[in-house]
């Protein structure tokens, strides 16, 4: 079972409507501070996107780092759990794709996946960003 | 936070360098936003008297209850005051993510006061105002402006910038945010009066709305119109998505209505090479979008300058394409891109300052006006490149030019105003008011100049109408006067009503805020800002004179295609009179007294006075 984004950068207009989607999945109304993708402008270059690769991440180096063991791996979805994390922030220098955060709990934040569907992908109409499947 | 909006507004006195927070009083809320609140706060705050670059005129930015939320095709934010162009009341827009952030900054606009003494940036961290400087940008591009502030306040900033032809007081100068323009009417010409050279937004705040379900459901629906559209081939909105604004350029060519050397012609024989498709076949090119807009009809285009050195713009846009490109007879897509970025630099109107330059180049070949050093040759682009400088530096003949249109042509005399192809000194759009009667009349009534944005180009050009004809074009032209100003309280971009009913925006705004109105009271609020608006004019000494087309109208179009078309003295006439009646305006366009009352604005009759 492979949970991953098929994602081409070249096709991503910048609407941001995927941080909207994340924003309004988890907390109800638009706060893009708390989305858990970003697109990163880089005119004239295509953007960065910034969300978790879950199996396409090598290494996964943010379960290594972590040194309560908040984060793991369950099958296929990169989880963090908050209870245990405790705020060192050595996840978030530790991701190859900038994809952690804190949030305003001072706690690790990142894409769950939404639990297999996530609502980004749903969002995007260019089609930039697709889910591989779970 | 009860619904989409903050309810309040800053108000910053430039000179004194400080800011207080302003409730917006019920009676302000009564014009939902947007334009709505810019149009009502000028009208009760600056006389309609004052000097545009005066301290005392006022610059509002606004956005309006959809900003900032998920539904699509609501990014623009709005600039009201009165135009050192025109000398009217101006309203203007740009796209991107400017007004997004400042709705996410806590506000629901802000209202520049007074002047600064020395040169100023602002920035605004949620609702929180600081001064800063400016003279380390002062002279430099709104490109370079904007990179100085997203370095010195923080890399997330979304910005507005005016460049030298703010600075200098060109009267066409525009506000630039991040390759988007609040374009038309010279609002950077008032920021730079006020000596604020940029102002960056940061905001951390949420949008939430009144009814989070039904306006998540109303998203949806509008998403999928849209979506549908963008997939028909022959959707002008699909046409949009995949190569730009500019795909409209072939089909306003093929009926002889691409306005081409100074509005002598109607076809333009290179307009296929630099159209929409031909920059998107010659030149890399990806979509951009504004904030949330599934259109993504801003291409950035990658490409070689004639020095061979690599440049990228986002653009030209099809209006562009008319002002720096047919009018011009440039026929260069390479010109045209170099045209568009000295606009972009030096922060000016790519469409007045392309129609001033049109009409100079047409002056220069009469014998009537010459600049040492430029040919001023129609396609040369030594002239049109050189003349955009100088009427950015307000250098030599650009100085005249730098007045706009009809002020140079008046300055210059010698029956040249009849071919200055501008309404109230604002330059015509790309649209050829003889081809289309119903454009004219939006055109000549229209309270900012010669302003395509209320006209009913849809209808005309694609035939639901016959353009020719003057039968029931006073009535159309009401109508969608009334409809997009209302819109513009939501602030809702122009293409958006192309796919989507009225109802949509009725139901967001009800679903964001709670407010409940019907269609009917909503475009009545639209007809009340027209009013409002036109009572501020009055005041300013505009009158019927003044809702009138140049002389060029009044002849023939040339070349094959347009089939000579031709507005009458009387045609137009017939027009203005049935559209002043139908308003409830008196023969000399002065609303009745009735007419204010039924709109609830007897009050600024006083502005008559």
């Amino acid at each position: 079972m492979a949970v991953g984004f098929d994602i081409d950068a070249q096709k991503c207009t910048e609407c941001e409507r995927c941080m909207m989607a994340c924003s309004l999945m988890k907390l109800g109304y638009i706060q893009l501070g708390h989305s858990r993708i970003i697109i990163r402008r880089q005119w004239p270059e295509p953007p960065g996107i910034n969300i978790c690769r879950f199996d396409d991440c090598e290494g996964q180096p943010c379960i290594e780092v972590c040194p309560v063991e908040a984060i793991a791996n369950r099958d296929g979805l990169v989880l963090i759990d908050r209870d245990t994390c405790t705020g060192c922030e050595a996840c978030v220098d530790a991701c190859p794709h900038q994809a952690i955060r804190m949030d305003d709990e001072n706690l690790a934040l990142k894409c769950d996946f939404c639990g297999g569907e996530p609502a980004c992908v749903k969002e995007c109409v260019s089609e930039a960003l697709c889910k591989r499947g779970v | 936070m009860a619904g989409s909006m903050y309810n309040k507004i800053l108000r910053i006195d430039c000179r004194k360098k400080s800011a207080s927070d302003w409730t917006v009083p019920d009676d302000v809320k009564d014009y939902i936003g947007g334009m709505g609140y810019g149009t009502k706060i000028l009208v009760d705050e600056v006389s309609p008297q004052v000097d545009p670059l005066s301290p005392e005129n006022k610059l509002i930015l606004t956005v309006g209850p959809l900003t900032g939320t998920s539904a699509p095709m609501f990014a623009q934010s709005c600039i009201v005051t009165k135009s050192p162009l025109t000398g009217t009341i101006l309203n203007c827009y740009t796209g991107g993510f400017l007004g997004p952030e400042i709705k996410f900054a806590g506000l629901d606009g802000i209202i520049l006061e007074d002047r600064s003494e020395e040169w100023i940036l602002i920035y605004i961290e949620d609702g929180r105002v600081s001064f800063h400087s400016a003279q380390p940008v002062l002279g430099k591009s709104t490109g370079e402006t904007e990179e100085f502030m997203k370095d010195k306040f923080g890399k997330h900033v979304r910005t507005l910038s005016i460049g030298r032809a703010g600075e200098n007081a060109v009267a066409m100068a525009s506000i630039f945010s991040e390759t988007r323009t609040f374009g038309r009417g010279g609002s950077g010409a008032v920021l730079g009066s006020k000596h604020i050279k940029g102002i960056a937004f940061r905001g951390s705040q949420g949008v939430d709305v009144a009814d989070r379900k039904g306006f998540a459901e109303l998203t949806a629906g509008n998403m999928q119109i849209i979506k549908k559209a963008c997939a028909e081939e022959y959707n002008l909105v699909g046409m949009f998505s995949r190569v730009g604004t500019g795909a409209g350029v072939g089909m306003i060519n093929g009926k002889g209505a691409l306005a081409t050397q100074n509005h002598i012609y109607g076809v333009f024989d290179r307009g296929s090479e630099i159209d929409g498709y031909a920059y998107a076949r010659k030149f890399y090119t990806r979509a951009i979008s504004c904030y949330g807009c599934p259109v993504h009809c801003g291409m950035l285009h990658k490409f070689r300058k004639k020095d061979n050195t690599e440049s990228w713009l986002r653009g030209p846009e099809y209006e562009t394409m008319f002002s720096l490109g047919s009018d011009l007879l440039n026929g260069d897509p390479v010109t045209l891109a170099e045209a568009n970025q000295i606009c972009e630099e030096y922060g000016m109107d790519t469409l007045t300052t392309g129609v001033t330059t049109a009409w100079a180049l047409e002056m220069a070949e009469r014998g009537i006006i010459k600049e040492p050093g430029l040919h001023l040759k129609f396609g040369d682009r030594n002239s049109i490149l050189g003349l955009l400088r100088k009427i950015g530096e307000r250098e030599g003949i650009g100085d005249l030019l730098a007045n706009g249109p009809k002020k140079a042509a008046e300055i210059t005399g010698m029956d040249t105003l009849s071919c200055s192809m501008q309404i109230k000194n604002s330059g015509f759009a790309a649209w050829m008011p003889r081809r289309m009667k119903g454009l004219a009349l939006a055109f000549a009534t229209s309270n900012r100049g010669a302003c395509h944005k209320r006209a009913p180009i849809g209808a005309e050009i694609t035939g639901q109408v016959d353009m020719d004809t003057i039968e029931g074009k006073p009535a159309m032209v009401k109508e969608i006067q009334d409809k997009v100003n209302a819109i513009f309280t939501l602030i809702g971009c122009r293409f958006h009503e192309f796919v989507t009913h009225t109802d949509y925006y009725t139901g967001f705004l009800e679903a964001a805020t709670g407010k409940k109105l019907s269609v009917e009271e909503f475009i009545r609020v639209g007809e009340r800002i027209w009013n409002l608006e036109k009572l501020f004019n009055l005041g300013a000494g505009f009158s019927r004179r003044d809702d009138n087309l140049p002389g060029r109208c009044f002849e023939p179009i040339k070349g094959e295609k347009s089939e000579g078309a031709v507005m009458t003295h009387e045609q137009f006439k017939t027009m203005l009179d049935e559209y002043y009646s139908l308003r409830g305006w008196n023969h000399g366009g002065v609303p009745e007294t009735r007419k204010l009352k039924e709109l609830g604005i007897s009050r600024y009759e006083s502005l008559l006075k």
